[in-house]
């Protein structure tokens, strides 16, 4: 039996059962600890003093300093679809709905997808190894017996930045989108800007604004939490920083885009 | 009494580092925790100050602040001296609206001397040198006045002599501050200058306790092994 048993354990069947249980559980075990931070966070919101000055650090952190690439990530992403569609789009006699369907994409999905992988690359990265580094080198446990609570100290200020800056990131690259869609079209068709703009605003609603200033909220929230609880939880030394690092990115980079397929679910089903 | 530990069990992965241990620490005194690297004697001051849970057993502590010296000091590297020793009365609950700047600009700078330091108020932990940092963040752990502080490994990775000035400010502080004190250490130097008493782990239980005279006569073969830095012994290290 002992024998039989050794030989299954090094069965490829088993080390696959083994792995596949192992990353169930990880992934369990990540769901968890994401789910009570945000409990956590939420009653933090109501008893915690926001500390102004660092709410101000974060907020310049997490709009400011991460502008230049989301504009141009949105900015190049508005010529590449505008420099393919407009041209197609003028010859088989939709020229007049070439503002509209820019203007549409921009604001319903580029604007605030683009800017949440972004701003995850960028920002999110490095807020979760900032605080995997203050894990591992003890300066949360440092917290902890100075019985100051992590979670207020910590969260409360970057995923309220996360709100506050992610709507003003999406609006500004949303209008620097639109613009280079209606600069490509006038470059390489013969549309004017005027023609550009009377169509832009025919498919454009109040919902569609609301909509995608909605999933700014929901993007900005959900990367800084994300990134917050994985560097929270880092274990190990440079290589524990480096996987919260790793998993921070991914699961913002998932939750972005199961946000975004419930958001249209909801809204444009 | 200030601190008591009855019957601790620590498990970590089936493996039992802390096995029905149990010590008691008088005001005033330190008591110094010894043994192997992974034998459990860090894990003894987390569990005491609350950052781990133990499996079974009490802890026991005179009501009041409980403070610890990390072996790295664990500074907070994005605020400067005067912030790290001033977190605690600036972010904590119970104490944030309790001083005015000037209050604890005072605090800092009276804590700083206490541990020999004065004008580093604006400098950064990444500026100082280790035994610096160790001295600020023994000015970081007093400044709540605690009943208890606990010291992991103190005077680890320090020259000789910046040892001696730590273990200096340890008995300093224990006189200042009235506070009962654990040093967790495996140097000679911090355990004969600052403790009161001693216990010596081994595999998760004491195998020795008494004072620091009776550890280095060397009359049990865990304190024989651990004194002569001998291979040979009851106590066997894992290669």
């Amino acid at each position: 039996m002992g024998a039989l048993q050794k030989y299954y354990k090094q069965s490829a069947t088993y080390k696959i059962f083994v792995g596949i249980l192992s990353e169930l559980t990880e992934f369990l075990d990540t769901v968890g600890k994401i789910t009570i931070k945000c409990f956590q966070l939420f009653k933090a919101f109501f008893t915690s003093k926001i500390d102004k000055k660092e709410l101000m650090e974060q907020c310049h952190r997490f709009g400011v300093t991460s502008l230049p690439i989301t504009l141009s990530i949105v900015g190049m992403t508005s010529i590449i679809v505008s420099s393919q569609v407009a041209e197609e789009m003028v010859k088989q006699g939709g020229g007049h709905l070439v503002g509209l369907l820019i203007t549409m994409l921009i604001i319903r999905e580029v604007g605030a997808i683009m800017s949440g992988f972004a701003i995850t690359s960028m920002i999110g990265s490095s807020m979760a190894s900032e605080l995997a580094t203050m894990r591992v080198t003890e300066q949360i446990d440092a917290m902890e017996v100075l019985k100051v609570n992590p979670v207020e100290y910590l969260f409360v200020p970057r995923v309220l930045a996360g709100i506050l800056m992610m709507p003003v990131i999406v609006i500004l690259v949303s209008v620097v989108g639109v613009l280079a869609g209606a600069i490509t079209s006038a470059l390489t068709t013969d549309l004017t800007f005027i023609a550009y703009f009377d169509s832009a605003w025919l498919g454009v609603y109040m919902k569609d604004l609301s909509v995608c200033l909605l999933k700014a909220v929901a993007f900005g929230g959900t990367i800084a939490l994300i990134s917050c609880t994985c560097g929270f939880h880092a274990s190990g030394g440079a290589k524990g920083v480096g996987l919260a690092t790793t998993k921070a990115v991914v699961w913002s980079f998932v939750s972005i885009v199961i946000w975004d397929m419930l958001f249209a679910i909801a809204f444009f089903f | 009494m200030s601190i008591e530990v009855k019957n601790l069990i620590k498990t970590f992965d089936d493996k039992r580092v802390i096995d029905e241990v149990s010590f008691k620490v008088n005001d005033s005194e330190t008591l110094a925790v010894v043994g192997f690297s992974g034998s459990g004697k860090s894990t003894i001051l987390k569990l005491i100050c609350g950052l781990l849970k133990p499996d079974s057993g009490e802890i026991m502590t005179t009501e009041g602040d409980i403070a610890m010296v990390f072996q790295y000091s664990a500074l907070f590297d994005s605020l400067n001296v005067a912030d790290n020793i001033s977190f605690a009365l600036r972010e904590r609950k119970d104490l944030r609206k309790k001083y005015n700047e000037d209050e604890l600009k005072e605090i800092v700078r009276q804590k700083l001397e206490l541990v020999g330091l004065k004008g580093i108020e604006n400098k950064f932990p990444s500026e100082l040198s280790g035994g610096m940092q160790k001295r600020v963040s023994f000015a970081r752990a007093i400044v709540t006045e605690p009943n208890t502080i606990l010291y992991d490994e103190p005077t680890a990775g320090l020259d000789p002599i910046s040892s001696t000035l730590i273990e200096d400010y340890i008995v300093r502080l224990k006189e200042e501050t009235k506070a009962a004190s654990i040093v967790v250490t495996h140097q000679m130097s911090t355990i004969t200058r600052t403790a009161d008493r001693v216990i010596m782990l081994y595999d998760g239980k004491i195998v020795f306790e008494g004072t620091p005279e009776e550890m280095l006569r060397q009359e049990n073969e865990y304190t024989k092994q651990f004194v002569t830095a001998s291979l040979e012994g009851p106590m066997k290290m894992i290669a």
